[in-house]
């Protein structure tokens, strides 16, 4: 590979897109809705005492939500479109190789999917006035934004050199990017709630004291007689393992975003923000139901169990973004391989019904 | 100086079922035009794009310039021009943007390219519309925007596929004028083309092509010397009165002598008849205005190869 030959190709294919007009009102209608987005953020996370965390998160999501939406048509067709349009073939021909032009149409299709980013970055700084955004909330969420809008502009580019027809490669990329973003939750649910494992609660209750009074406790507030209690019950019922399926969510990149991104927590533990109730919740998955319980209101040291607060959930489980965007890396690698051999010339095998010229 | 620019010796490809080139063996010298000629079909675009390195043949060698474009396509693409005959420009770029970018990837330093490009501009006639964005140019001018594209690095081997196709009678003589000249500078010229007329007066060796395979100089030789037609024109008549005075003179019968528009057609066996005829002609005092073959040698060759081939 020839850097210069790399960024010469995607210099040509940055110059057509700055070229085209419906470009700047793709971004204009993105600022208008990061308005509203911020705006409305704004009103919503009144009542936290430091907002800027809620409406930081709220804005990189959003962000990422368009990236997404949009990097398919903006990378989906950009090997097999300039086949069609006849300008592929004069590009091969030149000292330019298959990795000069499949990495250059990459970069060309990242720093476009990062010009969304751009355009979010004044919101964020916004946001980040509002106060609650530590450094390395920012730091970690643009780089897993940026990183992410770069597997799937690869994954785009890589599926317009391996199937022959734009149409059918710009709507492959959408099934693939919607695998990872609705497919993995529908999964996990699915999955999920179709493996039960039988839950066995033990429980007796007070019923009264021994002296039939209703209850034992002296106007002291010191224990005046024995409690009688009711029988043993026995209740069993399906529960779902969603803890056996949780790391289906882990090559999701909004979770990824989440899973990375360190969290704040307020004063009960409880989180202040998208990024950590998405957290809390896919850190919840991992724990696993209790099979065997017990609930003995007789018992000397009985009292109500709180349930654990986000910030012991998320210290008590494993973090899965790294394994999440490492799939998602060998998923980019692969195709961009396949890519690779199927653009390749001198061409042996051709995809079926195209021409190479 | 007859070093070979491009050698290809049994080169075959098919594409599943379809066979485009079945044997193909020639030979293209530097320092001059050779034409490719063929029907439709009959494999020379898939030809043109396994020696501009884009296609692997399934058997058979290339050679550009000695070098195998299977096994070093760079090596090869260095030296390579290629012109194709589907062009592509990139729309919103200008002509000048256009080669410049192709230089840079054949590459060429910044300061190199923007000068190649501005030279080229001016040998293909696009100086005029150099920052015109690419959409905007004609059929014809976007087909100079793909010749100066394949020049941009000085190639010493050039791929031509049909480039005289929409081009204005201009620029056609341009383009032959252009061709001659590179080919003195000692380049390797490859032209397809399916304006015979056009190529004829371009060309200095011919391949011919036919359902994938190329025809034997032997049945090449065969066919450029079968009886061909030649017009005759008399200065002082209209064809039809001039019939019967040629008939007279060549001992043959009137009645069997076609006339086309203004002119009377005859049959020779060979050049040499020809000529004999000729001379019979002027010699009978009968004022020969024109005397040309009614075919050139390609057409005619051409012609006769595919009805040989029905």
């Amino acid at each position: 590979m020839n850097l210069s030959r790399l960024w010469t190709i995607a210099r040509l294919e940055l110059t057509q897109r700055v070229r085209t007009v419906s470009w700047y009102v793709l971004l204009g209608i993105f600022a208008l809705l990061l308005v509203g987005v911020t705006a409305l953020s704004f009103l919503s996370y009144a009542p936290v005492e430091e907002r800027g965390a809620g409406v930081y998160s709220t804005v990189v999501y959003i962000t990422l939500l368009l990236a997404v939406l949009v990097s398919p048509t903006l990378s989906g067709n950009s090997i097999n479109g300039d086949r069609d349009a006849a300008t592929l073939a004069p590009v091969q021909v030149t000292l330019a190789s298959t990795g000069d032009i499949l990495f250059g149409k990459f970069l060309a299709a990242w720093i476009t999917g990062l010009a969304f980013a751009a355009v979010a970055a004044p919101f964020l700084i916004i946001a980040t006035l509002a106060g609650g955004v530590s450094a390395w909330m920012v730091i970690i969420s643009v780089a897993i934004l940026v990183v992410q809008i770069g597997l799937i502009s690869a994954i785009g580019v890589a599926i317009s050199g391996i199937l022959p027809r734009p149409l059918f490669s710009v709507a492959a990329t959408y099934l693939v990017v919607a695998a990872l973003t609705v497919g993995t939750p529908i999964a996990f649910g699915l999955v999920g709630a179709s493996i039960t494992s039988e839950v066995t609660q033990t429980s007796r209750y007070v019923e009264r004291c021994a002296d039939n009074s209703d209850d034992c406790w002296g106007e002291d507030g010191s224990q005046v007689g024995e409690w009688v209690c009711s029988d043993w019950e026995t209740y069993t019922w399906q529960q779902p393992r969603f803890d056996r399926v949780w790391w289906m969510l882990a090559p999701n990149p909004f979770v990824i975003l989440a899973d990375a991104t360190p969290v704040a927590f307020d004063r009960h533990g409880g989180t202040v923000d998208l990024f950590g109730a998405v957290k809390h919740g896919v850190r919840s998955a991992q724990l696993a139901p209790e099979l065997e319980s017990t609930w003995d209101e007789c018992a000397r040291d009985y009292r109500y169990s709180n349930a654990p607060s986000a910030e012991e959930v998320i210290a008590q489980t494993v973090p899965s973004w790294f394994v999440g965007l490492g799939l998602q890396v060998l998923l980019a690698a692969g195709l961009l391989w396949w890519a690779w051999a199927r653009t390749r010339t001198p061409a042996r095998t051709l995809p079926t019904g195209t021409r190479i010229a | 100086m007859t070093t070979a620019g491009i050698v290809a010796d049994g080169v075959r490809r098919s594409f599943g079922d379809v066979h485009a080139v079945r044997d193909v063996t020639l030979e293209a010298r530097a320092g001059a035009v050779t034409g490719l000629v063929g029907p439709n079909g009959s494999g020379k675009t898939t030809l043109l794009l396994m020696l501009s390195s884009l296609l692997a043949p399934d058997a058979g060698s290339i050679r550009i310039g000695g070098v195998d474009p299977v096994a070093d396509p760079a090596a090869a693409r260095a030296m390579l021009g290629w012109m194709p005959d589907a062009l592509g420009a990139w729309s919103s770029l200008t002509a000048r943007e256009t080669i410049a970018v192709t230089g840079r990837l054949y590459g060429l330093d910044r300061e190199r390219s923007a000068q190649r490009a501005a030279e080229l501009l001016g040998t293909v006639g696009l100086a005029d519309l150099a920052d015109q964005p690419a959409r905007v140019l004609s059929r014809g001018q976007k087909q100079r925007l793909g010749l100066a594209r394949a020049l941009v690095h000085d190639p010493g081997v050039l791929l031509l596929d049909e480039p005289a196709s929409g081009l204005d009678p201009q620029a056609r003589i341009d383009l032959r004028v252009l061709l001659r000249r590179l080919a003195a500078e000692g380049r390797t010229i490859l032209i397809s083309s399916h304006i015979l007329s056009e190529l004829e007066e371009v060309v200095d060796d011919a391949v011919f092509l036919v359902a994938g395979a190329t025809v034997s100089s032997e049945r090449i030789a065969a066919a450029a010397t079968r009886q061909r037609t030649w017009r005759v024109r008399l200065a002082d008549r209209d064809a039809t009165a001039a019939v019967l005075p040629i008939a007279q003179t060549l001992g043959l019968d009137a009645a069997l002598i076609p006339v086309d528009r203004r002119d009377v057609l005859l049959a020779f066996a060979s050049d040499a008849t020809a000529a004999a005829g000729l001379q019979a002609l002027v010699g009978a005092g009968l004022p020969v205005a024109e005397f040309s073959a009614a075919q050139g040698l390609l057409e005619h060759t051409f012609l006769d190869l595919e009805g040989g081939d029905r």
